[in-house]
């Protein structure tokens, strides 16, 4: 690429690269600073037509006013109990099932199943909230956590199921039949050579399933409506009623929120980008 | 099953080869069922959370049952006749969803794939640019409309005082709020958050493109813009097709950000199907008009599926 190297005026498709590549990450992160931003000013600065992007002096009022004085950290918990629930469920049932379909993959029932999981994988959020809800309600688990716990599960089983047959693919069967003739009786092979081979499949799916089930809304928010019950996504959204002025307090709940996302993300972001990225080439 | 045994042991032996050893039971009956077991969970659950639920829509839909009164009478298609004469709700909020899932995934595509090609480009730092562009999108979706909110707020938003500053704006506006700017501005909202998705996947498949083929054109003397539309978008067609069907479908059934954002509001100016679905639900408690009109998203979404087959067929053949 000679046009890295040379006179500066030769090299301006390059200068215009870069801006633009300034440009791109101002538009997707000036949105989440300015939030962070916002939840560390002292009010009078928050609340004026003239603001400024550095504050005077950072405060943690807003903080404070949202770990002490509001249900947030009850929010918190009840996420994080539902969501540690719907992984564990989803790894197990995607685990048994992700396994019959790598292994089994050749009988006709176990296609037929898979199809319908694809297919089950189709349906959006929106068109199962009215019957669901009805069945819950015959079922007495609205305001139950119960509700959530289940509804999340079906929904992440089935790429997660997807998923993990990808990652046992991948664990050649001669691996499980040299185990065997080492002397590894038949009951112990699945669990002491497979899973810990696929150990970063059951990881991805793991974080999978917990990040669907925090960040969802929809459900979370039709299902349950008491509000020592509610889970962190419609219990936030919630606060906007609540503090429809107090922006500083409503930034500060959501840089919270957003902080285990975030390391999730990080950690994940390998997978994810590859994971998308694998997708996109085989589609 | 008997069956299944035999043709492994004749014609597909490969296919026995593949049952792991360790799990073949020993000849008898239900030689794999407990394959069929380890499926049951996942079955279970699909058909009891996903299909019945499908199927008492499509019996809500043409029955008259409301959540505030008891009981329920057939009333056949009165329902879907009653949403298709609605001049007030139904349609408009037919078009609003139009304009909504054709305005989002355009924008979404066409800024993805500027910063794909951007990105596809030998610069320093590519990777971290990369992981920080895909931030919107994993920002939870009730944040990301607080914060927008936040921003686009007439009174201390810094969207607008930046804009009146800059001059482009005399005074600010109620982007949200006003008639006239709510869907243009949730539309805007959608694609800062859902750009990034497009933008990683047709990376990925930017740099699937066989390098030889753009040197080679290079040497008979296209330029940039040739090679870009004759070899490189080609390329791209399975990858958008498939990303474009996809979003489609997310962006139509969307409910969250837009509830988030206005409720629909102001006065239905960004009521989409999806959120009268929504607010004819649990707002207004009128199960049955939510449901018939839930079985024409259905129809629909069916309609976009059988097309997206069709364009696959026709490619491959």
């Amino acid at each position: 690429m000679t046009i890295a190297t040379g006179p500066w005026y030769r090299r301006w498709p390059l200068l215009l690269a870069y801006a633009c590549v300034a440009v791109l990450l101002l538009y997707a992160l000036f949105p989440v600073v300015w939030m962070v931003t916002t939840a560390f000013k002292p009010t009078p600065e928050i609340r004026t037509a003239d603001p400024t992007f550095v504050p005077s002096r950072i405060t943690l009022e807003h903080f404070g006013l949202v770990l002490g004085q509001s249900n947030f950290l009850v929010y918190v918990r009840n996420s994080l109990l539902v969501a540690t629930t719907v992984t564990a469920a989803t790894l197990i049932v995607s685990t048994l099932a992700g396994y019959a379909f790598s292994r089994f993959g050749h009988l006709r029932g176990i296609t037929l199943a898979g199809a319908g999981l694809v297919l089950g994988q189709l349906v959006p959020g929106v068109l199962l909230v009215v019957p669901l809800y009805i069945t819950m309600n015959n079922l007495g688990l609205l305001d139950n956590l119960w509700s959530l716990i289940l509804t999340y599960t079906t929904f992440s089983v089935p790429l997660s199921t997807l998923m993990l047959k990808g990652f046992f693919d991948q664990v050649p069967t001669e691996v499980e039949e040299a185990a065997q003739l080492d002397g590894c009786p038949p009951s112990q092979v699945v669990w002491r050579i497979v899973l810990p081979l696929a150990v970063p499949g059951l990881l991805t799916t793991a974080l999978y399933a917990f990040v669907q089930s925090w960040n969802e809304f929809l459900f979370g928010y039709t299902f349950i409506s008491q509000d020592d019950r509610r889970t962190m996504t419609p219990g936030l959204a919630d606060f906007i009623g609540l503090w429809t002025v107090d922006w500083g307090a409503l930034m500060a709940a959501a840089s919270l929120a957003v902080l285990p996302v975030t390391l999730a993300y990080l950690y994940l972001q390998r997978y994810l980008i590859s994971g998308i990225a694998t997708g996109a080439t085989k589609g | 099953m008997g069956i299944d045994a035999a043709q492994q042991v004749g014609t597909k032996g490969e296919a026995r080869a593949r049952v792991p050893p360790a799990l073949r039971l020993p000849r008898g009956v239900a030689r794999y069922g407990y394959v069929y077991l380890f499926m049951l969970p996942a079955v279970l659950l699909l058909l009891g959370l996903t299909v019945w639920p499908l199927l008492r829509t499509f019996w809500l839909s043409v029955q008259d049952v409301n959540l505030v009164r008891p009981g329920s009478e057939f009333v056949g298609l009165a329902n879907f006749r009653e949403q298709l004469g609605d001049r007030t709700l139904f349609w408009p909020a037919a078009w609003h969803s139009l304009v909504w899932t054709v305005g989002s995934v355009a924008g979404e595509y066409l800024l993805g794939l500027g910063a794909a090609v951007l990105l596809n480009q030998p610069l320093r730092g590519r990777g971290l640019v990369r992981m920080l562009v895909l931030i919107p999108w994993t920002v939870p979706i009730v944040i990301a409309a607080m914060t927008w909110r936040w921003i686009l707020q007439p009174e201390f938003g810094i969207g607008n005082v930046l804009l009146v500053r800059a001059g482009l704006l005399a005074e600010p506006v109620y982007w949200l709020g006003d008639l006239s700017t709510a869907l243009g501005t949730t539309i805007f909202v959608n694609v800062w958050r859902s750009f990034p998705f497009f933008a990683i996947t047709l990376l990925a498949a930017l740099q699937a493109v066989p390098k030889e083929l753009l040197e080679a054109a290079a040497i008979d003397g296209a330029n940039p813009w040739q090679r870009f539309w004759k070899i490189t978008l080609p390329h791209l067609k399975g990858v958008s097709l498939a990303l474009i069907v996809l979003h489609v479908v997310w962006t139509f059934n969307n409910v969250e950000f837009i509830w988030l954002l206005t409720e629909g509001g102001p006065l239905h100016a960004s009521e989409t199907l999806a959120t009268l679905v929504y607010r004819l639900a649990f707002r207004t408690f009128e199960i049955s008009e939510a449901a018939s009109l839930s079985v024409m998203m259905i129809a629909v979404l069916l309609g976009v599926g059988a097309g997206y087959l069709a364009l696959g067929r026709r490619r491959r053949g």
